[in-house]
């Protein structure tokens, strides 16, 4: 149970920089997942909290009290790796023991401590096996046991799920949360996977080129992102470019877009006039059937029948594209003129932005 | 018909000639030879005799000779250890320039004639040679230092031919260790020290391991070194053996002593190996 403030966090190698004022923070109990593309300083933040890198400037806090000052091995967070970095030359109790042995347990304590933690991750009965000799899963759950074992006051996990194949992926996933949940530790989770973030995180910072891009909530990152990086990171997206006209209230803005007028959302720093860009979700479009209000006509383009549901991507007159996903059951065939319903509520505007 | 299969085998048909003309065949007549009985005029007769056997293993004073050079061997390997370790660190951290020249500096003893390299020692410590002059002139002592024809000096030479030979294992078996797994101990708690004694050592005995055996049967066998910095006051198996040979002509009784030799060798790296099954097992990861 532990705050977390981290501050301006700053750290380059020669002329790369690898963070440029880094600001996260996190509530007791929170879990925050650092969601970017390789490079962009997820990791990099990571290890500077885990003390194996030390930063350039800014500030991190625990609990009020800066940690800058205290060596890794004093900090008490347990970290997880991605390639579960097991001392090979131990079995999976003595991997899970270790930390308590440098906190001079007794023997017995150990055994209790680890059997009780063993059970909690589902291992019982691997405790006499070298790490070699279980599988990719087991192994990052004893990873995450060694970590737990200790109670640490804060849990870093660094893309703990890439190397494992996309069914244990889930499984362990859960597991992460859950017992992140039951616990009540404060964790911080890098990871490049959108919908892994959006799974299991209370806050999600979703970082660009060692800055923080948006700090919010996943709901927010994905319905309301300020920038169309965000928003392209974050899942499927269509964009539109268009005109603001005038603000009308309630953080709203009426907009020209492909020949329609809407009242949408905004950015609240945006400005009426401004070159904007409309966000539409695939969701929140639907091919419209008779009768109904249809914001924009065009012509399909592109269709792929996947079974549960089918893609298309349709033409709008103005040259803008849109992709979205329809129910399986009514067939669409490439050159049909469409129009398309549009989920008002769920429309975005935000400012026109470098891709 | 000739298979394919066979036809490989043959691949392997020079290395096996050459071992057996060089390696079986001599052996087996040196074996046969410590059985022969002296001769007067030949280097042995004719008939055959366990005397050089009874002589040599109820002899204490071949016994001496013999923990001499297992002794000097042990230390020579240990101390090759500790030098080597700190280096192969070293090494096994660098990259580009800086660890090509870090290689070339460590076999370095090795580029070296063994005749030169010898000659500097004996030269570097005689008793008016540049080291005692050093000394002196510093202040240090007032008296040179006795250092040519001592064990002590034929210790270092060793050590410090052999140092290649501990540090390539050892430096392998650190590159193989992942930088997380330290990061990992380091975040449960532990200090430079325990990391270095739970993670680091451990996981380096494969690079040990090979290491002290190597450096272990090359001095235990070292001729020229002992021969040329110990003197004659300090006698190791090598050398009499030698002298056995090529001296007073008894073929039978240094065949004897060598076999002596190569059977307490085995046994010591047998031994060792034996005792360290359980590290070397948990490591091979």
């Amino acid at each position: 149970m532990a705050t977390v403030d981290v501050k301006n966090l700053c750290k380059r190698y020669d002329d790369f920089v690898a963070l440029d004022g880094v600001s996260i923070a996190a509530r007791s109990g929170e879990l925050v997942t650092l969601l970017g593309p390789s490079g962009c300083g997820k990791s990099t933040t990571l290890r500077c909290l885990a003390g194996f890198l030390e930063p350039d400037g800014g500030e991190m806090a625990v609990d009020g009290q800066s940690i800058l000052a205290t060596p890794s091995n004093r900090r008490g967070f347990g970290v997880v790796f991605q390639n579960y970095a097991l001392f090979p030359h131990m079995t999976v109790a003595e991997n899970i023991g270790y930390g308590l042995r440098l906190r001079k347990c007794s023997g017995s304590e150990i055994t209790t401590r680890v059997h009780d933690v063993m059970s909690l991750v589902k291992l019982t009965g691997l405790e006499h096996r070298m790490p070699r000799e279980i599988s990719g899963g087991q192994q990052q759950r004893v990873a995450l046991a060694r970590a737990l074992v200790l109670k640490p006051k804060l849990l870093l996990l660094d893309e703990p799920l890439a190397n494992l194949d996309a069914r244990l992926r889930d499984e362990v996933r859960w597991l992460i949360r859950d017992l992140q949940q039951q616990s009540g530790i404060t964790a911080f989770y890098v990871t490049h996977d959108q919908s892994e973030a959006m799974a299991i995180s209370d806050m999600v910072a979703v970082m660009k080129k060692g800055r923080v891009a948006q700090f919010a909530t996943p709901r927010e990152i994905y319905q309301k992102p300020v920038e169309r990086y965000v928003a392209d990171f974050t899942g499927e997206a269509n964009f539109l470019s268009c005109r603001s006209l005038e603000a009308c209230g309630e953080g709203r803005m009426r907009i020209s877009v492909g020949g329609a007028e809407l009242d949408v959302d905004c950015v609240p720093s945006l400005e009426p006039g401004e070159a904007a860009e409309l966000l539409l979700r695939p969701e929140s479009l639907q091919l419209a059937t008779l009768g109904e209000d249809v914001t924009f006509r065009g012509r399909i383009v592109k269709s792929a029948f996947l079974g549960a549901s089918q893609h298309c991507e349709i033409a709008l007159a103005d040259g803008g594209v849109l992709k979205l996903t329809t129910a399986p059951n009514a067939p669409v065939r490439i050159g049909d003129e469409v129009g398309i319903v549009v989920d008002r509520s769920h429309a975005w505007l935000m400012p026109e932005g470098t891709k | 018909m000739i298979k394919a299969r066979h036809l490989r085998l043959l691949l392997g048909a020079p290395a096996v000639v050459l071992i057996f003309v060089f390696m079986i065949l001599p052996i087996t007549n040196m074996v046969e030879m410590s059985f022969r009985v002296p001769g007067t005029v030949e280097p042995f007769g004719d008939d055959y005799t366990l005397m050089h056997y009874t002589r040599v293993f109820g002899d204490s004073f071949y016994w001496g000779i013999l923990a001499r050079s297992l002794l000097t061997a042990g230390s020579v390997a240990l101390l090759c250890l500790i030098v080597s370790y700190p280096i192969a660190w070293h090494l096994s951290k660098a990259s580009g320039l800086k660890a090509a020249l870090l290689y070339a500096l460590i076999a370095s003893p090795l580029m070296t004639g063994v005749l030169v390299r010898n000659f500097g020692w004996m030269i570097v410590t005689a008793l008016n040679g540049p080291l005692n002059e050093t000394l002196i002139g510093l202040g240090i002592i007032s008296q040179p230092l006795r250092l040519l024809f001592t064990q002590g000096l034929v210790i270092v030479a060793l050590v410090h031919v052999f140092v290649p030979f501990m540090v390539l294992p050892i430096n392998n078996a650190l590159r193989n260790i992942p930088d997380n797994l330290v990061e990992a101990s380091v975040s449960m708690g532990a200090s430079r020290y325990r990391v270095f004694r739970d993670i680091i050592l451990p996981l380096s005995f494969p690079g040990i391991q090979p290491g002290l055996i190597l450096v272990y049967v090359l001095a235990v066998a070292a001729y020229v070194t002992p021969a040329l910095l110990g003197g004659q006051m300090v006698t190791y198996m090598p050398t009499m053996i030698i002298a056995e040979l090529t001296g007073t002509f008894r073929w039978p009784l240094g065949s004897a002593l060598a076999i002596m030799l190569s059977l307490s060798t085995i046994l010591v790296v047998g031994l060792f190996t034996m005792l360290t099954w359980r590290l070397m097992e948990r490591a091979r990861a």
